[in-house]
């Protein structure tokens, strides 16, 4: 092997690192989102049951998935800062799947006509997008500079997933203010607005974060 | 003989907090390491380029492992991402290909000729598998392999394509 001089160099260059810990990002992370949550609660406002103290049993359900699929992912992303060969990790999979169930819904309750205020709330449903995409861009940034200090070993894997958990976090903190419990709005907004951060995440992050 | 992977852990680590003895002896090491490695997986010709790709790696990169976690799949890793980058350049070279339908000449710095990737190949549908073989291994022209295969020129450009870049996933997904 003539690796020899390249070994010396790389000896002559070595200086001390802080190995990569996983969970700064992800705390980082989730400050962010409070403060998002705390922005969009002082712009928008918040749901009056959640106010009340009386929260909407799909407002629940909604929430809990989107913090666990937001939550998961964005474990699994700061993970892959770190690779391994045979490290699995993969508890967003099982989050993504319980996601899915809003959109399958809603499709299965619009085929019986009933569409709720999905279309006709479209200027929420926008808002929502936005606010997610705002909230995710900016939960992304510590992900993305783990990925960036990190070693990820597949890179459009590491898109999507930061672009879904960027999404399922931003519309997290969106849903805080979301007046609207009706399965086939949360089912084409909410969807749009995860789906939308993930496409952005794959087209954009692969460019960041290689190495 | 390659040290344990009890001591190349504790190596990195020692490397980590600025050892240089401890590095120059782990770099030594991995180096043998990553020529055994690569040494099944690809031509001897192209062992020595992708060993020193990845040592670079690990000394850039040596933040990202983690020293509660075994070093040895973090190197494989690596490795792996080293090797794939390799076949993603050919990829991107097939994809320029593709768009210049007029630009079939120079073979020489294809995955083919550097990379073999035989135990891969078998993977691939028989037509992207027999259109990678003819022409980024065997160096035929596209208009040869045309002739030899029996696949449209539009084909077999297409089927080169979709090959390397399902390479590259199965190799990623090992």
């Amino acid at each position: 092997m003539n690796n020899k001089f390249d070994i010396a160099a790389l000896v002559v260059d070595l200086e001390p690192v802080t190995a990569l810990n996983p969970r700064r990002p992800l705390m980082i992370a989730a400050a962010i989102l409070a403060a998002m949550i705390a922005l969009i609660i002082g712009i928008q406002g918040i749901r009056a049951d959640v106010m009340a103290g009386h929260p909407d049993e799909m407002f629940l359900i909604r929430a809990g998935i989107l913090l666990v699929l937001g939550g998961a992912t964005a474990n699994a992303v700061t993970s892959m800062a770190s690779p391994s060969v045979g490290k699995s990790n993969n508890g967003w999979q099982i989050a993504l799947a319980a996601a899915v169930v809003f959109p399958l819904s809603a499709l299965i309750v619009a085929t019986t006509g009933d569409i709720g205020p999905a279309v006709s709330a479209m200027q929420s449903g926008m808002r929502c997008m936005m606010y997610s995409a705002i909230g995710g861009l900016a939960t992304a940034v510590p992900m993305v500079l783990a990925l960036r200090r990190g070693a990820p070993t597949s890179l459009a894997r590491a898109g999507w997933l930061t672009g879904i958990a960027a999404g399922g976090l931003g519309a997290f903190a969106y849903n805080l203010h979301c007046p609207f419990n009706n399965v086939v709005y949360i089912g084409l907004w909410y969807t749009l607005a995860v789906g939308g951060c993930a496409v952005i995440g794959r087209l954009v992050v692969p460019r960041l974060i290689r190495w | 003989m390659i040290a344990r992977e009890e001591t190349l852990r504790d190596l990195m680590t020692r490397a980590q907090g600025g050892d240089k003895q401890a590095y120059a002896v782990l770099l030594e090491q991995t180096g043998r390491w990553l020529t055994r490695f690569f040494a099944q997986k690809i031509s001897p010709d192209a062992v020595d380029d992708l060993v020193q790709d990845t040592l670079i790696s690990l000394h850039r990169k040596r933040a990202s492992y983690d020293p509660t976690r075994p070093f040895l799949p973090w190197l494989a890793a690596i490795a792996r991402y080293r090797w794939v980058d390799r076949l993603r350049q050919t990829y991107r070279h097939a994809a320029d290909e593709l768009q210049d339908q007029y630009s079939v000449g120079d073979h020489e710095d294809v995955i083919g000729a550097k990379i073999s990737i035989d135990r891969l190949l078998h993977q691939l549908p028989e037509g992207q598998a027999v259109a990678i073989r003819l022409v980024k291994i065997d160096g035929l022209s596209i208009a040869e392999a045309c002739n030899k295969c029996g696949q449209s020129e539009p084909l077999v450009k297409v089927n080169i394509h979709r090959g390397l870049k399902r390479l590259a996933a199965l190799i990623e997904s090992e």
